[in-house]
């Protein structure tokens, strides 16, 4: 394929302003074609990170916090304390098997020692009236500025040594980097003062407000003063937030009762092999056999093979929920999501986390909709995963799960809050059911491919020696299992349209109920199989330059699907309507 | 039968597309069914089942390269309007794709070498979302980039965020 004629059919920058969609969104760039190409290019065409230096205004560099040194000096110590007191105090005989690992895993964090001590002596950064500049490497030198105007967010994050000595990692964001899941610039690290100071003088929030966001230890304080500033949402747009310097309004902050919500998972097994399997190294190196005694608490030989698979599996089970929920507990400990207002309009921000800190932003003007998941075994219980639609990030990236896993009401609610949709309820919308050609579909469906199989099996049983008893309970499990997915997944199915909302939910598994602004559908489309057209059927997408791209209304009633289209894509599918449309 | 109520978009395409379209099936079946031809050759003990492998793999794929062209011929249909460009595509599973012009990325219009030797082109209309790009196959080369030429006009003229 050559190219042979291109025309960048994007207005020119600055010579027409953008008036639809979302508010202040900048033209987005003509050259990108990456998936979630949705992203502000500055008005003069300038990259928004630069490599080359920028005019020297003469403002002193400043370098990272000499406390780095101090917690890689703690650090080599710890690596090397397993070695310590496996070898000295508890006295292990020093072989092969046992000096190995030690020896790695000290030289691992000399090794990291080294690397960020070169960091520290090699990186000079500073903030000037224009640009934000970071200069570093050895070897490679680098030299990147942002302009200051560009920066859309200053995000800080602290590993358990980082926090013991003060230090905070903070990730400048400059919106375009963050399609590649990187930064755009990263200081590893600085004082807690200095991250704070960034964050004020770039993004300028009030200190207060930066404060308590920056040192998630006094969360607790600051919590009662920032509830008590909520404001109320309702239909304004982020530039009729609260003014500049407000305090952040509380969204939403963790539960303890959720962590039971969130520490059953198919993960849970896994964690609770590596976690074993750790152990039994571990206790290993110290001379002690995990496995013996495991084979000792009890007579496994009377127990018998069922038994004895029941106990492990139990047993790997129990851990791993334990495990679950103890990296729960760590992760979304002071878990806190608010809303403040900065220069840039609002911004959500989740901060979290006991031993290694973490605070996202997320630009509001980005927010395009949102995604309530119901997992079918969660489902009895009212539970939901709430995420967030937004252009600019990755789907799979962290920043789009606004909320751990929490009772639906409650993630109903601040959903609505975070898309300030509190008029039209897009998410307790009452939904249009589809037509009861769905089922039927789903049912041949589910009906097929366990024949299917079932035939397979029954043959492979009559011409070789598989025994029949396999085919015969294979299907007696997989029809009804089948059917009932079909059954489920068509009561999933739905659409609304609630104010300037479009809503979608489908999913047997796992229930997935879509929220999307109808300004940022970017186009409509029309699918129909030749079984769909016999059971009256059509599968509308629209996509979309946020989270996934395509939000899809499977199995609309297919006489109802243009008008489906016109009301998501206003005013761009009038012209194609059928003249007469056909009797319903 | 029930059909969506979207009437057809106004153009056909070209009558050529359809050679294009079977050579296309025609390279995609000789690929699908070069490795178990490769394995009946080289490895005999595995003729038992290789054979007929090969068999189905080259009569479905013929089939497909007689049945799928002239199905999608007469589907394939496309429009561009002040507003929209709206294409209909597919044949087992049809496709209406509407991408209004105030999202339009940018139109580019593509000739791989063997359009060229048929003379025929595809326009390329990309929007800022991960549904892909629309295409149109098997214009005539001038209407394809008469068209592409007009809609970036038109473009220019929409306000819009390409969002």
């Amino acid at each position: 394929m050559t190219a042979e004629y291109t025309s960048p059919a994007v207005p020119p920058p600055g010579a027409a302003p953008p008036t639809a969609g979302p508010p202040t969104d900048p033209p987005a760039d003509p050259g990108s074609t990456s998936p979630v190409a949705d992203l502000p290019v500055p008005p003069d065409g300038a990259p928004l990170v630069e490599e080359t230096p920028p005019p020297d205004d003469g403002t002193p560099w400043q370098r990272l916090d000499g406390r780095m040194i101090g917690a890689d000096a703690l650090r080599v110590l710890l690596s090397m304390a397993p070695a310590a007191v496996a070898l000295l105090v508890v006295g292990v005989e020093p072989d092969a098997g046992v000096v190995w690992p030690l020896a790695i895993l000290a030289a691992w964090g000399a090794f990291k020692a080294v690397r960020n001590t070169v960091r520290w002596v090699t990186t000079r950064y500073r903030l000037t009236d224009d640009y934000l500049e970071r200069r570093t490497g050895l070897l490679v030198r680098s030299h990147r500025s942002i302009r200051r105007e560009r920066v859309r967010s200053v995000d800080g994050e602290a590993r358990l040594l980082q926090r013991l000595f003060g230090l905070r990692r903070v990730k400048v964001g400059a919106g375009q980097m963050n399609t590649a899941m990187e930064s755009a610039l990263v200081l590893d690290a600085v004082s807690r003062a200095a991250a704070r100071d960034l964050h004020a003088r770039l993004l300028g929030e009030d200190r207060t407000a930066a404060a308590s966001t920056v040192a998630p230890s006094t969360g607790a304080a600051s919590t009662a003063a920032t509830a008590a500033a909520g404001t109320p949402a309702g239909g304004e747009g982020p530039e009729a937030a609260a003014p500049t310097g407000a305090a952040p309004q509380q969204l939403s902050r963790l539960r303890p009762r959720w962590v039971v919500y969130n520490c059953f998972s198919v993960w849970g097994l896994l964690m609770a092999a590596g976690l074993a399997w750790g152990g039994w190294v571990t206790l290993g190196m110290f001379g002690f056999n995990a496995f013996a005694w495991v084979r000792g608490l009890a007579d496994w030989g009377a127990i018998g093979v069922p038994g004895t698979v029941a106990a492990a599996v139990l047993a790997a089970w129990a851990l791993g929920v334990v495990g679950l929920a103890v990296n729960f507990a760590t992760t979304y400990a002071h878990f806190r999501l608010e809303r403040t207002t900065g220069d840039h309009g609002a911004v959500l921000r989740t901060t979290q986390g006991l031993f290694r800190t973490q605070e996202i932003n997320r630009d509001e003007n980005r927010l395009r909709g949102a995604t309530l998941s119901e997992p079918l075994l969660w489902r009895w219980l009212r539970v939901a995963d709430p995420a967030i639609i937004t252009t600019g990030l990755s789907v799979w990236s962290s920043a789009s799960a606004i909320l751990p896993r929490c009772p639906r009401e409650h993630a109903r609610g601040v959903l609505t809050e975070v898309l300030r949709a509190g008029d039209d309820d897009p998410l307790r919308a009452r939904l249009h059911r589809h037509p009861a050609g769905a089922l039927r579909r789903r049912l041949v469906w589910a009906v097929a491919v366990a024949t299917t199989a079932i035939a397979v099996l029954a043959w492979l049983a009559a011409t070789t020696a598989l025994p029949h008893a396999v085919w015969w309970v294979t299907g007696a499990v997989l029809l009804p299992a089948g059917c009932g997915l079909a059954v489920a997944g068509y009561r999933s199915l739905g659409h609304a349209f609630a104010g300037p909302w479009v809503v979608v939910r489908s999913g047997a598994v796992n229930r997935a109920t879509s929220v999307l602004r109808t300004g940022a559908v970017s186009g409509v489309r029309v699918r129909q199989s030749l079984f769909q057209r016999r059971l009256g059927l059509a599968t509308v997408t629209v996509s979309t330059a946020a989270g996934y791209g395509a939000y899809e209304a499977v199995d609309l009633a297919a006489p109802r699907a243009a008008e489906f289209a016109d009301r998501a894509l206003p005013g761009g599918v009038a012209a194609f309507l059928e003249a007469d449309p056909p009797v319903r | 039968m029930t059909s969506i109520s979207l009437r057809p978009p106004r153009h056909r395409v070209q009558r050529r597309v359809v050679a294009w379209w079977t050579l296309r099936a025609l390279c995609g079946t000789a690929l699908a069914a070069a490795a178990p031809l490769a394995a009946w050759f080289l490895w005999e003990s595995s003729r038992t089942w290789t054979g007929p492998v090969a068999v189905a793999v080259l009569a479905l794929g013929l089939l497909y390269a007689a049945v799928t062209p002239s199905w999608r011929y007469a589907v394939h249909r496309w429009e561009t309007t002040d507003e929209a460009v709206f294409v209909a595509a597919g044949w087992f599973v049809r496709d209406w794709r509407i991408a209004p012009i105030s999202r339009i990325q940018t139109v580019d219009t593509s000739r791989g070498p063997i359009e060229q030797l048929l003379g025929i082109a595809t326009l390329v209309v990309t929007t800022a979302s991960a549904g892909g790009a629309v295409h149109v196959r098997g214009l005539a080369p001038d209407v394809a980039r008469a068209s592409a030429e007009q809609l970036a006009e038109i473009t220019r003229r929409t306000p819009g965020d390409a969002t």
